[in-house]
């Protein structure tokens, strides 16, 4: 338990092959394009929520992987992983160095190199994250209304079950396909709590449902930069990425290419970031905007 | 300041001249809009009022030429189909339109990703609804495209110059704003005749047409309003910009006599008011000149067409 705690603060996603510096057990080739959804759980089709939690966690225990630990350790230590998490994803591309050092890590023996420019300082928020499960059988939306708390249904309106959980506060749409969206969760790991929460009451009302491809779908992260910002000049110097109505909307809209983000940027300097799928695209884009908006900083 | 209590009531006695029986007035929004727009930082009341005017004669006639097109397809509505109709000889503008369309489709598209408010809106995941504005005008323009004019319309992608202008004016300006004056810029730039939609319908009192605007040709109707400020202002702004006397300008001594009378009354204007500011808001002189100039119709032909025929003026008048 301890080595998985101590070891991620070290930035072994970082470890481009010529580190050598690196711990042996911690590969420099991970996987990072699995997302986040650990291996083990396709296998799995009983479903006992804190059983399976545990048993993921021995899992990961043995298996080297920092994504995984990130994701499962406790919070405590969050500020920290999501750094090397993000430093994970974002060394995959080649040529790609990465932008940010990793100031909140105390426990680091190895300094990576410090990357030319310096990073912000401000670390995105995630405010929502939606994900998608299949249960994997046919659900009859009526008796799960019925008989669920907290679930709404009108058919009228709306062709999926609106069910709702406090910890962690979500809601899920649950379609008769036996489909799941599950919207309003703060983190990977409470999304897929909550989608596994949600997936054990459609269990218990009798229905055979399983844990079939989790998948993140969208990450909406969201930060201040603490100065104003001149839109105008944003938009005409960026004029391929930007566009600006403030009639019809008071933020600027700039599709950055790479990461594939979404960015809505206000004259307060809030800055709101959508259309991750993963965490470190959301982190990866704002440092690679935040030197642009210092150069459109509205001095008094 | 001493124009500002001047002005309003300059400006009242002009629109009771006016004899204007409209019980709303967009005057104070106008103000705003065209201090967005690059006016000064205080329009005059006067300026707005004739704004007020002209936008809504133009607006007015756009809904009548609307009704009738409605009309002769039979239907109930005045949809976005005849006001596209209209406007079909004007690329440009129909492409701007078209922007604006896609550019609300895909902000309501990004909100719902972004608010988690209520994940279920009724159309939220329904792909009807996504990119429903630019699907009706390909829809439409591909049915009465004959000769291929429309559909390039939707697959251009120029740099709409008249855009790039005023972009390009707006941050000169706001370059050298303080903060607190560039939060109130921005603030005048969000209000728009969409936000007002209850009090803008009123405005236009439908209530005399036979066919009334669904909600989408609403959107429009907002929209070129505010774009009909929008160029008003360009071009004042460029009639003002010719008003002041340059020095070294080879044409200065060709300006025409008429151009001359509006200078002048600017000029008696500015010195009855006597503030300094006066002079660098837009005028309704300036405004006028640029309404002139913009339907006096320049060509080879221009002497024989109906508006500039004398003889044919002299018929109906």
């Amino acid at each position: 338990m301890e080595q998985n705690n101590s070891l991620p603060p070290f930035p072994q996603g970082l470890a481009s092959p010529q580190n050598v510096m690196t711990p042996a057990i911690y590969s420099p080739m991970m996987p990072y394009g699995t997302g986040l959804t650990p291996q083990p759980v396709q296998n799995t089709n009983s479903l006992s929520i804190l059983e399976e939690q545990q048993r993921q966690q021995q899992q990961q225990q043995q298996q080297a992987s920092a994504q995984q630990s990130g994701v499962q350790s406790s919070s405590g230590q969050t500020p920290q992983l999501y750094h090397s998490q993000a430093i994970t994803t974002t060394t995959a591309l080649p040529g790609n160095t990465p932008l940010y050092t990793t100031p909140l890590t105390p426990m680091t023996p190895i300094t990576p190199a410090t990357p030319a420019s310096e990073s912000s300082g401000i670390v995105p928020q995630l405010q929502n994250i939606v994900s998608t499960v299949n249960l994997g059988c046919k659900l009859d939306l009526k008796t799960i209304a019925l008989r669920a708390r907290n679930a709404e249904y009108n058919p009228k309106r709306f062709a999926a079950v609106i069910m709702r959980i406090r910890e962690p506060r979500t809601t899920a749409l649950i379609f008769s396909s036996g489909k799941m969206v599950c919207t309003g969760a703060k983190s990977e790991e409470q999304s897929r709590l909550a989608a596994r929460k949600y997936a054990r009451v459609v269990q218990k009302l009798g229905f055979p449902a399983k844990f079939l491809d989790f998948k993140i779908q969208n990450m909406v992260g969201s930060c201040d930069v603490k100065f104003p910002i001149r839109l105008e000049g944003l938009v005409l110097t960026h004029q391929q990425f930007s566009s600006y109505e403030p009639e019809l909307f008071p933020g600027l809209i700039y599709r950055m290419i790479k990461p594939r983000i979404v960015l809505l940027i206000f004259v307060s300097g809030k800055v709101v970031l959508t259309g991750a799928k993963v965490r470190g695209e959301i982190y990866e884009a704002f440092e690679n905007i935040y030197p642009i908006l210092k150069g459109f900083r509205k001095t008094t | 300041m001493s124009n500002s209590a001047a002005s309003p009531m300059a400006g009242g006695a002009s629109m009771a001249a006016r004899g204007c029986g409209r019980a709303t007035s967009f005057v104070p929004e106008l103000q705003s809009m065209m201090f967005a727009l690059g006016d000064s930082r205080r329009p005059l009341h006067e300026t707005a009022a004739l704004v007020e005017d002209i936008v809504h004669t133009q607006l007015i006639n756009m809904l009548h030429q609307a009704a009738e097109v409605s009309l002769l397809r039979g239907a109930r509505l005045i949809t976005a189909e005849d006001i596209l109709f209209l406007m079909r000889k004007d690329k440009k503008k129909v492409r701007r339109l078209l922007k604006y369309m896609q550019f609300r489709d895909y902000k309501s598209k990004l909100l719902k990703m972004v608010d988690d408010e209520d994940p279920v809106d009724s159309d939220k995941y329904s792909s009807g609804t996504v990119n429903k504005r630019k699907k009706l005008f390909q829809d439409f323009l591909g049915s009465i495209d004959q000769t291929g004019e429309f559909l390039s319309v939707l697959e251009e992608d120029d740099v709409d110059e008249v855009k790039q202008e005023r972009m390009e004016r707006l941050e000169k300006q706001t370059r050298a704003m303080d903060a607190t004056q560039y939060s109130d810029f921005c603030e005048s730039r969000q209000l728009s005749f969409s936000k007002k939609a209850s009090k803008f319908r009123e405005w236009l009192d439908c209530s005399t047409l036979d066919v009334k605007p669904n909600a989408v040709s609403m959107e429009i109707l907002s929209y070129l309003a505010y774009e009909t400020v929008a160029q008003i202002v360009d071009l004042a702004l460029l009639v003002k910009q010719d008003m002041t006397p340059k020095n070294g300008d080879p044409f200065s001594h060709a300006i025409s006599a008429s151009f001359m009378q509006y200078h002048n009354s600017a000029a008696e204007c500015a010195a009855a008011c006597g503030a300094e500011t006066q002079s660098s808001a837009i005028q309704p002189a300036h405004i006028r000149e640029a309404i002139r100039r913009y339907s006096h119709k320049i060509g080879p032909l221009s002497p024989f067409s109906v508006r500039n025929n004398r003889a044919v003026k002299e018929l109906y008048l």
